[in-house]
């Protein structure tokens, strides 16, 4: 019997042992290249990101027109009850953070579109398909659209002249730092949804390598499904606070604008 | 460069940071479970407020994360 134990660790420890753990980990964080085209002194990498993301795009706009085909005054089916929630909530995130109804009915199709693509990408990880935001590309391309975004769409809500007076409210001193958080924001964006996906993905990759069984379905309960609905709704949320400060700002510079005037006449 | 020179700084940035995290994040539950006891009315705008600053303090310590992965994977 202590001879069967001794051979069936040897075994397992043989099996558990993988070579190099660091060569491996660093073949799983490799892009994998589909193909590439050569044009001039560029290089456009066409890789499995691209794939990944138009399939979630795909399936995204296929559940989205199920969901909203047959529309009815009192909803009776699940496509219509589970889209009128998801964006009544999105409105009523907008409207706590300082927007009237009608600047969140104009806010939410963006914010709503980029946090159920964020999150769709992040749950591929559930089928073993490595989500698109390991690669850094992938969270600082959306993190610079959505910069581009609530700067536009703030300048569209309250003008162009609460916009600068959302920049210096209290103090013109402050306008610098202001400038400054315009390109904090886009970074902390990208390298919160870039870190937090590429940790999970590496540590899923290691317990992959070392325990194969059962014991990645437990963690990745965590890493895969939890971890990528979280960072989804936490980009949607960050990008409803960043129009909401602006609007907030332009709408405490027009108040305090008002009481200045009334107090001079 | 020496390898464990490298591994042992990754170790560093990341300990610490997930330390100091684990500290903010505590200190920021903890009052907030605090406020929660005493106005159990307010506990919706409450955890909203929580969830806003952990988002922000998480981040240091994702930081501190992708530089250690960059030493690690980028050397």
């Amino acid at each position: 019997m202590t001879r069967f134990w001794a051979a069936f660790k040897e075994q397992l420890i043989e099996e558990a042992a993988v070579g190099d753990i660091g060569a491996a980990i660093r073949h799983a964080i490799e892009p994998n290249i589909l193909f590439k085209w050569q044009i001039g002194s560029f290089e456009l990498i066409f890789s499995d990101v691209i794939v990944v993301s138009w399939i979630v795009m795909m399936f995204i706009f296929v559940v989205a027109w199920l969901a909203g085909r047959r529309r009815e005054k009192i909803p009776s089916h699940v496509g219509q009850l589970l889209s009128e929630s998801l964006v009544n909530l999105l409105l009523n995130l907008c409207q706590n953070s300082g927007m009237t109804y009608d600047q969140a009915e104009r806010v939410v199709p963006f914010v709503g579109t980029i946090g159920l693509f964020i999150t769709f990408t992040n749950l591929s990880s559930l089928f073993k398909i490595p989500p698109p935001a390991k690669n850094p590309a992938f969270p600082i391309a959306l993190a610079l659209l959505t910069i581009i975004y609530v700067i536009a769409t703030s300048i569209r809500l309250v003008g162009l002249r609460g916009f600068w007076a959302s920049l210096v409210f209290p103090k013109a001193m402050l306008l610098p730092f202001r400038i400054l958080d315009f390109i904090i924001k886009p970074m902390s964006l990208a390298l919160r949804l870039f870190g937090n996906v590429f940790g999970a993905y590496i540590l899923m990759e290691f317990i992959y390598i070392i325990i194969p069984v059962l014991i990645p379905g437990v963690v990745g309960l965590w890493f895969d499904l939890a971890d990528g609905i979280l960072q989804g709704a936490i980009f949607t949320y960050l990008t409803i606070m960043y129009i909401g400060e602006i609007v907030e700002g332009a709408h405490e510079a027009e108040h305090e604008h008002q009481i200045r005037q009334s107090a001079h006449i | 460069m020496d390898k464990g020179l490298i591994a042992l700084g990754a170790a560093l940035a990341i300990a610490l940071a997930a330390g100091a995290a684990a500290i903010g994040i505590g200190l920021a539950s903890g009052k907030a479970f605090d406020a929660t006891a005493r106005q159990p009315e307010m506990s919706g705008k409450i955890q909203a407020m929580l969830l806003t600053a952990i988002v922000f303090i998480e981040a240091t310590a994702i930081y501190a994360l992708v530089v250690s992965l960059l030493l690690i994977f980028a050397f």
